[in-house]
């Protein structure tokens, strides 16, 4: 067994992932969220499974699955997750009784 | 050699609830969790498993990680032990954002922190966004497919 090959590629992997926008969506919904683990489940299993597929296609992953398509749909999926989170810190601010202003639309 | 015993707390009397509303409302350890009036333990599990998995899954496909993948696998011809490591990375990963999440609902009130988070993700989406269009517009350079 390879350590060498394993440690080259866990140190990659986890500086590549350090700060990416995944791991700020796994740490959005998991401080907005109170399932801690489902939130680990989700997003473990997420990143293993895309991780598998692309080792598994090889170089012609990018011919198999349109990625900007891809890329589409998750843009959109955060957007609804963002305007539901705003809006659901707009109503329990309102619900408080603070006079808050609605400062960004 | 130091032994904390912090298993078994001793100011908590584990035969009765504290239920009486006099009481001062102690500090939660947890977050300030919403809890809803239907508390449907496994649905709501699974809900929140599955809009990670989509959400993440989407994001991560054809990303950066997967680069780097390929490539140590393609100049390894270790596939297996690349693919190991890359998982383990990611499950730390995944583990760093979840306790930085847990981390940070204990430090900010619950809706502060659901709108940094909501700004948060509308601007990865559009950001996102932006690059798919970007790429849509603009064909790679290098396929021969055109």
């Amino acid at each position: 067994m390879d350590v060498s090959l394993l440690a080259s590629t866990f140190v990659t992997v986890f500086l590549a992932e350090l700060g990416d926008k995944t791991q700020l969506a796994i740490v959005s919904i998991s401080g907005t969220s109170s399932r801690p683990l489902a939130v680990f489940a989700g997003s473990s299993l997420a990143l293993v499974l895309a991780s598998l597929l692309g080792a598994a296609a090889g170089g012609s992953l990018s011919a198999v699955i349109p990625t900007n398509l891809l890329q589409l749909a998750a843009s959109g999926g955060f957007l609804v997750l963002g305007v539901r989170l705003i809006r659901k810190a707009a109503r329990a601010e309102a619900g408080e009784g603070g006079a808050a202003d609605p400062e960004r639309g | 050699m130091t032994s904390s015993e912090d298993s078994s707390s001793p100011q908590d009397p584990s035969g009765q609830m504290p239920s009486s509303q006099m009481g001062s409302s102690q500090s939660e350890p947890g977050p300030p969790a919403d809890a809803g009036p239907g508390g449907d333990g496994t649905a709501a599990f699974l809900g929140v498993l599955a809009t990670t998995f989509t959400t993440v899954f989407l994001a991560e496909l054809g990303d950066k990680t997967q680069l780097a993948a390929l490539l140590l696998s393609a100049q390894s011809g270790q596939p297996l032990l690349v693919f190991l490591g890359a998982s383990l990375a990611l499950i730390s990963s995944s583990l760093v954002g979840v306790l930085l999440g847990r981390w940070l609902a204990r430090l900010l009130p619950a809706h502060e922190l659901e709108r940094l988070a909501g700004l948060l993700m509308v601007g990865l989406s559009l950001w996102l966004g932006r690059q798919a269009v970007l790429h849509l517009n603009a064909p790679p350079p290098d396929l021969p497919l055109g």
